[in-house]
């Protein structure tokens, strides 16, 4: 596969501030990839750096196999989703629709049979003559969206560009830009801070923390086997359990840090005495289950969401239970699957394998 | 409480007229002043409404050459506005984007020269534009006095404009394919155009009104705006009254028109952002 977008060695400073350092990245033509980490962590300054809004302070930028590097933003052939949508509040859907076409250098004529095309397929038809100002939240993020694919660029990027609709909506354009990545086999970085996002529309995800790359990989990938305990504890919803523990004589069992000391066997080996933080996802402690790989965990509290149940033991373990669970319960008993129990170095948080 | 409501509102209605009728009384003598034949002018106790009116303004306009004056007026404020905005438009987009520490001291800086008065500062700009023989070219001379005089008012409440515009918008024209200029020109600029309108408007008006530097720099009867005309007129051998106020009906009209016809467009352009 061709890479469409290559970065290597990209630097960010803004005066003593360090924002990017040192970020490889590689995206495939017609991969979908997400950049998502917390607040703060330079995602955005990412992207803008990739459009050139930003100048680096090092490295290289190739866009369609092409350095662009000292390139303007008008030269780099990419289209970009703003979060505030940042549609022209002068211009009609239609003017917002072919400002860039015209550009180009298309006639009217041809600007406007293409904004109509484009329309039609995002379901703006019925817009095209109104202005930002008359039209709904969910309206502008559309236009946005079809300002972006009249365009046909090399890239699509994205910042955060469903964080101003309502939980429905989000769900419904999540699905919605995800199949039209599909049907126009688009290139496209989408930047979030919703892993949620992040897992379910992206081929590739990028985790970010204070300016540098935890680990990018399938999302899958990332969810089974982080490669630190940042990443574990930011994919997956509710987060990762941590507990600190220590590895056992056998070097293959772990006794946690609890009440009763249980031990935990995991996959692998470690060395006997090793201090570790022991990594549990809710989801993965199945009720039930005795013998084996079980924990018996004191209840503080039962959430209940109608599909789920999450139980909180008085230490702030959480358990993702897919049954319902009575109340007034004193203790449950959790079994885990040995090769779902991850480690990691208490003071790098680095995975243990 | 609806009948309470009702009463606060009518005595702030009677407060309102009595307000503006306070304010708008000098306007009306001047206009019935110039209705009136000048035995009327000088009749005690005055009357608050013409006998005879006569309408003078053909006469007066010929009369006094307001068409030469008027004609240099129009000169004048147009002259400066158009300075004033090539001059002014960029330089306020620079301050609104620009963020930095330094820029809050250039535009206090800018800010101090709106302070000195005309009449402070005519003596120098007579001295500079002698030595370099400016004074061949009185009304361009006036211009950019005006100019100078009226930039930073411009800049100031242009940049405010600016200030309103989201960044966002610029860097979607830049992504689009627009150079950092015509972010500037075909964005920016539409986008700030009330507040540009708006403060245009009120430096011609402003302008118009100009008569310290013309009067100063002006000594060709030819090259002078009304405001020094209509002062030749005034004095204590002046015996036409209601000529002269004929005169200034002639003369500020049009203003008052333009003023009222745009007045939402200009209070709406000063309050608000022109976005939205
Ligand atoms: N113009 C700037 N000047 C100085 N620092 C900046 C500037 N822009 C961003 N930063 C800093 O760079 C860091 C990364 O910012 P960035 O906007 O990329 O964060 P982000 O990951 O997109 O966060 P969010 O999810 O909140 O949007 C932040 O700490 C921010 O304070
Ligand atoms: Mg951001």
């Amino acid at each position: 596969m061709t890479q469409q977008i290559t970065l290597s060695g990209i630097e960010k400073h803004y005066g003593g501030y360090h924002a990017l350092k040192g970020i490889n990245l590689d995206i495939p033509k017609g991969q979908f990839v997400a950049l998502v980490g917390p607040s703060g962590c330079g995602k955005s300054t990412l992207l803008r750096t990739i459009a050139g809004l930003e100048t680096i302070s090092g490295g290289r930028i190739e866009i369609a196999g092409r350095d662009v590097t000292a390139v303007p933003p008008r030269g780099r052939d990419i289209a970009m989703v703003f979060q505030s949508y940042a549609l022209y509040p002068h211009l009609t859907v239609e003017g917002n629709m072919t400002y860039a076409l015209r550009l180009k250098g298309l006639s009217k004529a041809e600007a406007k049979a293409r904004a109509a095309e484009i329309a039609e397929i995002t379901g703006l038809s019925a817009l095209l003559q109104r202005y930002p100002r008359e039209l709904s939240g969910g309206q502008r993020q559309r236009v946005a969206m079809g300002r972006a694919i009249v365009r046909d660029p090399a890239a699509f990027l994205f910042d955060e560009p469903l964080s101003n609709l309502d939980a429905a909506l989000r769900v419904h354009m999540r699905a919605e830009i995800r199949k039209l990545h599909n049907r126009l086999g688009a290139t496209s970085v989408y930047v979030t801070h919703d892993q949620i996002e992040a897992m379910t529309m992206a081929d590739h995800v990028v985790v970010m923390r204070a300016g540098v790359v935890e680990q990018q990989g399938a999302p899958l990938e990332l969810y089974d086997r982080p490669a630190n305990q940042f990443v574990a504890g930011f994919i997956g919803s509710p987060a990762m359990n941590f507990v600190p523990g220590r590895v056992g004589e056998d070097e293959q069992s772990v006794a946690l840090d609890l009440a009763g000391s249980p031990v935990l066997r995991f996959a692998g080996r470690r060395p006997s005495g090793e201090a570790v933080t022991v990594g549990l996802r809710p989801e993965h402690l199945e009720l039930g289950g005795a013998g084996g790989n079980s924990l018996t965990l004191p209840v503080a509290l039962v959430e209940r969401t109608g599909s789920a149940s999450y139980i909180v033991s008085d230490t702030d373990l959480m358990i993702a239970a897919t049954e319902r669970v009575a109340d007034g319960l004193g203790q449950v008993t959790v079994h885990i699957a040995s090769e779902r129990v991850h480690l990691f170095h208490p003071t790098t948080g680095v995975a243990l394998r | 409480m609806l009948a309470k409501n009702l009463w606060t509102r009518w005595v702030l209605l009677a407060v309102a007229l009595v307000m503006v009728g306070f304010y708008l009384f000098p306007v009306y003598w001047m206009y019935i002043t110039a209705l009136k034949t000048n035995t009327e002018t000088f009749q005690n106790p005055p009357t608050f409404w013409p006998h005879d009116p006569q309408f003078r303004f053909a006469e007066v306009w010929v009369k006094y050459g307001l068409d030469s004056y008027i004609k240099n007026s129009a000169i004048i404020a147009a002259g400066t506005v158009a300075l004033v905005v090539i001059l002014g438009t960029g330089c306020a987009y620079a301050l609104a984007r620009v963020r930095s520490v330094w820029m809050d001291l250039v535009l206090f800086t800018v800010l101090m020269m709106q302070v000195l008065p005309s009449s402070l500062m005519i003596t120098p700009i007579f001295v500079a534009y002698n030595q370099v023989g400016m004074m061949d070219w009185p009304r361009t001379g006036v211009v950019l006095a005006q100019a100078a005089k009226v930039l930073p008012l411009y800049i100031v409440l242009v940049r405010a404009a600016f200030t309103q515009i989201p960044k966002e918008l610029e860097e979607a024209a830049l992504v689009d394919g627009n150079s950092r200029m015509g972010a500037f020109l075909f964005i920016a600029v539409p986008l700030a155009r009330n507040g540009i309108m708006v403060t245009a408007i009120l430096i011609f008006m402003q302008s118009l009104g100009e008569y310290v530097y013309a009067r100063s720099l002006i000594t060709d009867r030819a090259l002078q705006p009304a405001t020094v005309g209509l002062q030749f007129l005034t004095g204590p051998n002046a015996s036409d009254w209601s000529g002269i106020m004929t005169y200034s009906a002639i003369y500020v009209t049009p203003i008052l028109i333009l003023f009222v016809a745009l007045q939402r467009k200009i209070v709406s352009g000063l309050t608000s952002g022109a976005l939205k």
